[in-house]
């Protein structure tokens, strides 16, 4: 029929032979249009933290080795610092015992704070996410204003302290040392103001389990006990390093809960960089110091990356 | 039955969930009492009550500048931060292009840099170039933290959005500029407002940068650090430490309930659409 | 090119891969003005890319479109006189029914007196008037289809192209609309091209069909030409139920090849040209071409196949009734018949003979 097939009917066997597409002009234009366009998309966020991120850091990196200097100098280019740090000095203790901190505080905040998203994620129903809110709410507020709040609370005139004396359990010169200017205070205090923040991936783990897996356990015989221990521990077991992994990594360099209620005994890596710029001007031994905890969390996160789901945090 | 757990382990449970709440709480709490302790320590007994100590911050002309301070860097890192998270978001979301995990791993590094290192970083680039220290600096640095949170916030929510909205609108005559301003941003009002007020509360309550390139006005956290020495100062301290943790507070939790709300009603709509999946 | 005022879409040897994938591998078509032309094809065959083209959201590697004679390849959507009726509708949530419907016309700056009046009209006609005020989002399914389809059609399009709208909506609903569409599309005169994977659907709407397959279209014509006269073998079994048997040729003569099976059965299909003796062929019958009687009946006299069979399985569809039934020639025949009294003479197991004529076999493929 002959309008039946209008100007062209398509064959299909000639097409076969093409090995490469050749673009047409338009095709071609209407890719580097896409391209243009995801460019101008990204120049401003990249270019952004391009220069105020990695350029400094790199400036630090310079610095760690001496192709930069505060002041000029006679010879540049020096691992002086380094040898320093590693070799020569009580830094690496300091980093040792501020790795320590990280790895209470982490321990800590995950211990305390799996129970909640437990009871929160698998026994709350309806109500969860009131109060998971609830629960993250602290968090939200000002960090520095929650660790002073506990320095009032803790301090040797502070609340604790006064109230015990009130009462007549102190004497009225008395108070409990070990509560202030202690590592216990720098523990104490970085567990209260993480573990509203460790909850939520936790959380998330756990919400996203398939309850039918819980319950399958328990058709086949398992305790619940036993069920947490075989099924959702493991399960959970990817967002409890992942929070555990989120809150160690900046606890090392953690620098102003020390300087609150650590006292001079509790000395931190932090507190060492920090003292390094802006107490003495040797920038160059800083950034070293600087440059080696970037390239330990560097270490971390290549090791333990794959736990860092970073959409938890978003939900 | 609950396969989750057992009577005794669900009372035992709620128990230490209640306990770690007033845990959680009762420092706050504990603030908000004795900021109106009528006593010029932060200690007990108690003395009385009174507003002197809100009464007082509020005539402290150094505080309140510092209030002030805190309040216009936080305000312009909010805008800048979601001026730069919104290209960003549509980067990730709508775009696929070579090099993608290495940008995504950029705009997310700053969450995992010791603030210590990226401060004294920052101090070094402005040294360099000479560019002396002021609130503007500041900003600068907390845009830079502020930025993955806003991202973070900004993509569940683009994503929750159809690219086949766009397209119907470009189909109807609008340029894709036109598409994207008419209806992709006013779909993603929640988030927007949501990583503004992140960015502001992040930005507000940050010392740790701060401390290291603030130059000669003080921020509000420096403020208070600067008092910390003066025990009379600290009823006052802890006094307006109460308002801005119920302001800030109130704020955020109000625009997550309310992010999540919008996020269900967009479900509900877009579900009606969508209905059973079709067999394309 | 003197047809081109004539067509409102002309594809030209259109072709698109994206990467390794060549989803389109050579499209040629001419839409007609005013005509209902359907894309009918499975999952995977190009025709979504096809109308992607057309509307400008992709571009093609090579070839070229033209909308009523306009060489449109590197425009983009918005600036294409023809609009889309999405798979879920794309209503935008965050307006009602008449910002929604009115929103091209808006982008081109029509005054607000004028709008308004323009989309109750368009509100008529696809039955929804008054619902202006309404949110987008609280509308039925059937509904939302409309909006959408008004919200197309109100620019006064070109060609409107539907990318399978009527998916999502439930069976009775699906035909109520089948019948709303045409209905429209009569009213307005629009140029209507229509994707979807039912052929049902194409059949009953379409007034021609492109069958595509992997990238390429494998028939274009009239739903009774796709139907009763398919070109190949893909056409033949995608459209419609169709019994194919594999046959070697025992007897030929100018019009005719014949398959001698067993004691008076017979196949036999007309041939074009060069059937030879022993060459295989694959022959095809429509089932509601097949006659199906008990065993034992007069062999009805006449030119056409006859095959035996016991009846495997009953099908009952309501108007009709599927026989399923094993025949000496390898596999199952279908074969329809309408459900009246005599057709439940016929169980499961019976013996029966299948009959068809010689005209309502054809051969698939090559000769």
């Amino acid at each position: 029929m002959g309008r039946g097939q209008g100007l062209l009917t398509a064959t299909g066997t000639a097409v076969e032979a093409q090995e490469r597409a050749h673009l047409s002009e338009e095709a071609r234009r209407a890719r580097r249009r896409a391209r243009a366009s995801t460019l101008g998309l990204a120049s401003s966020p990249v270019g952004y933290l391009v220069l105020f991120f990695l350029v400094p850091v790199i400036l630090v990196a310079m610095y760690s080795v001496g192709a930069l200097t505060l002041l000029p100098k006679d010879e540049y280019l020096s691992l002086q610092p380094w040898r320093d740090l590693l070799f020569g000095s009580i830094y690496l203790g300091v980093f040792w015992r501020s790795v320590q901190m990280a790895l209470v505080v982490s321990v800590g905040a995950v211990l305390l704070a799996y129970p909640i998203a437990y009871v929160l994620a698998l026994v709350a129903g309806g109500r969860k996410y009131t109060l998971l809110l609830l629960i993250i709410a602290p968090f939200l507020t000002s960090y520095l204003l929650r660790v002073l709040a506990l320095r009032v609370i803790l301090q040797e005139e502070g609340v604790v302290n006064s109230f015990l004396r009130t009462i007549g359990a102190l004497g009225p010169d008395q108070s409990i040392g070990w509560l202030y200017n202690s590592r216990f205070a720098v523990y104490f205090v970085l567990i209260y103001v993480w573990i509203p923040f460790v909850a939520l991936p936790i959380f998330v783990a756990l919400d996203n389990l398939d309850l039918a897996l819980l319950e399958a356990s328990s058709d086949l015989g398992a305790s619940r006990w036993r069920t947490f221990r075989s099924v959702t521990l493991p399960l959970s077991m990817p967002g409890v390093i992942g929070a555990f992994i989120f809150v160690f990594i900046p606890t090392i360099g953690e620098y102003i809960t020390p300087l609150l209620v650590g006292g001079p005994d509790n000395f931190m890596y932090g507190n060492a960089i920090q003292g390094a710029f802006l107490a003495g001007f040797d920038w160059q031994f800083g950034s070293a110091m600087s440059m080696f905890l970037v390239l330990v969390v560097a270490a971390l996160i290549a090791v333990f990356g794959r736990y860092l789901n970073v959409r938890t945090v978003s939900e | 039955m609950n396969a989750a757990v057992s009577e005794g382990g669900r009372r035992a449970l709620w128990s230490l969930f209640g306990f770690l709440l007033v845990f959680l709480y009762a420092p706050i709490a504990i603030l908000i009492v004795f900021s109106v302790n009528d006593r010029t320590l932060v200690s007990f007994p108690w003395e009385g009550f009174t507003f002197r100590w809100y009464r007082t911050f509020m005539q402290n002309s150094a505080l309140l500048l510092a209030l002030r301070t805190s309040t216009m860097i936080a305000t312009v890192t909010a805008i800048v931060t979601v001026a730069l998270a919104i290209p960003a978001s549509v980067l990730f979301v709508r775009r696929r292009f070579f090099g993608k995990p290495f940008v995504s791993a950029l705009v997310l590094s700053p969450l995992v840099i010791p603030l210590v290192v990226f401060g004294i970083a920052l101090l070094i680039l402005f040294n360099t170039l000479a560019i002396p220290l002021s609130p503007w600096t500041v900003a600068v640095g907390h845009i830079v933290i502020a930025l993955p949170f806003a991202v973070l916030t900004l993509v569940p929510r683009l994503e929750r959005i159809p690219a086949y909205l766009e397209e119907a609108s470009r189909d109807l005559g609008a340029s894709a500029m036109t598409a994207f301003r008419s209806i992709t941003l006013p779909l993603m009002t929640p988030a927007i407002v949501s990583s503004f007020l992140i960015s502001f509360v992040i930005s507000f309550d940050e010392v740790v940068i701060a401390s290291f390139i603030a130059g000669d006005e003080p921020t509000f956290p420096l403020y208070l650090f600067s008092q910390l020495r003066l025990p009379s100062r600290l009823p006052q301290v802890i006094a307006v430490a109460v308002v801005v943790m119920l302001v800030s507070g109130v704020l955020v939790v109000a625009s997550e309930v309310w992010r999540r709300l919008a996020n269900r009603r967009l479900e509900r709509q877009l579900a009606r659409y969508e209905g059973e999946e079709a067999v394309a | 090119m003197s047809e081109l005022h004539d067509s409102a879409i002309t594809l030209q040897d259109v072709r698109k891969s994206f990467g390794r994938v060549h989803a389109v591998r050579g499209i040629s078509l001419e839409v007609f003005e005013g005509e209902f032309l359907t894309l009918l094809g499975p999952s995977g065959c190009g025709k979504t890319t096809t109308m992607r083209m057309i509307a400008g959201f992709e571009e093609p590697d090579q070839g070229r479109i033209y909308l009523r004679g306009r060489d449109v390849v590197g425009d983009p959507p918005n600036r294409r006189p023809v609009n889309m009726v999405f798979q879920h509708y794309a209503l935008f949530p965050h307006m009602n029914v008449e910002d929604n419907v009115g929103y091209g016309l808006k982008l081109r700056k029509v005054a607000k007196e004028e709008r308004r009046r323009l989309v109750g009209e368009m509100l008529d006609i696809v039955r929804l008037s008054g619902m202006q005020r309404r949110s987008a989002a609280q509308l039925s399914g059937g509904q939302q289809q409309r909006v959408a389809l008004a919200r197309a059609l109100v620019n006064r399009p070109a060609a409107l192209l539907l990318d399978e709208p009527l998916g999502a909506l439930d069976v009775k609903l699906r035909k109520q609309m089948q019948l709303e569409l045409k209905r429209i599309q009569h009213e307005l005169g629009t140029t209507f091209v229509y994707v979807t994977h039912d052929q049902e659907e194409a059949l009953s709407m379409s007034d021609r069909i492109a069958v595509m397959n992997d990238g390429l279209i494998e028939q274009l014509g009239t739903p009774r030409d796709i139907y009763e006269h398919p070109l190949t073998p893909f056409v033949a079994d995608f459209v419609g139920v169709l019994n194919a048997m594999r046959v070697r040729v025992d007897e030929v003569d100018d019009l005719t090849a014949t398959m001698r099976v067993g004691d008076g059965e017979r196949v036999v299909v007309p041939v074009a040209t060069g059937a030879s003796t022993g060459q295989e062929l694959m022959a095809a019958v429509r089932p509601e071409r097949v006659r199906i009687r008990p065993a034992g009946e007069v062999a009805p006299a006449g030119d056409g196949s006859l095959v035996h069979g016991t009846v495997g399985l009953i099908v009952y569809l309501g108007t009709l009734t599927q026989y399923h039934v094993d025949t000496s020639l390898g596999g199952r025949l279908i074969a329809h018949r309408l459900s009246d009294d005599a057709a439940t003479a016929v169980r499961e197991g019976d013996r029966v003979v299948l009959s068809w004529d010689r005209g309502d076999s054809a051969v698939l493929g090559d000769v």
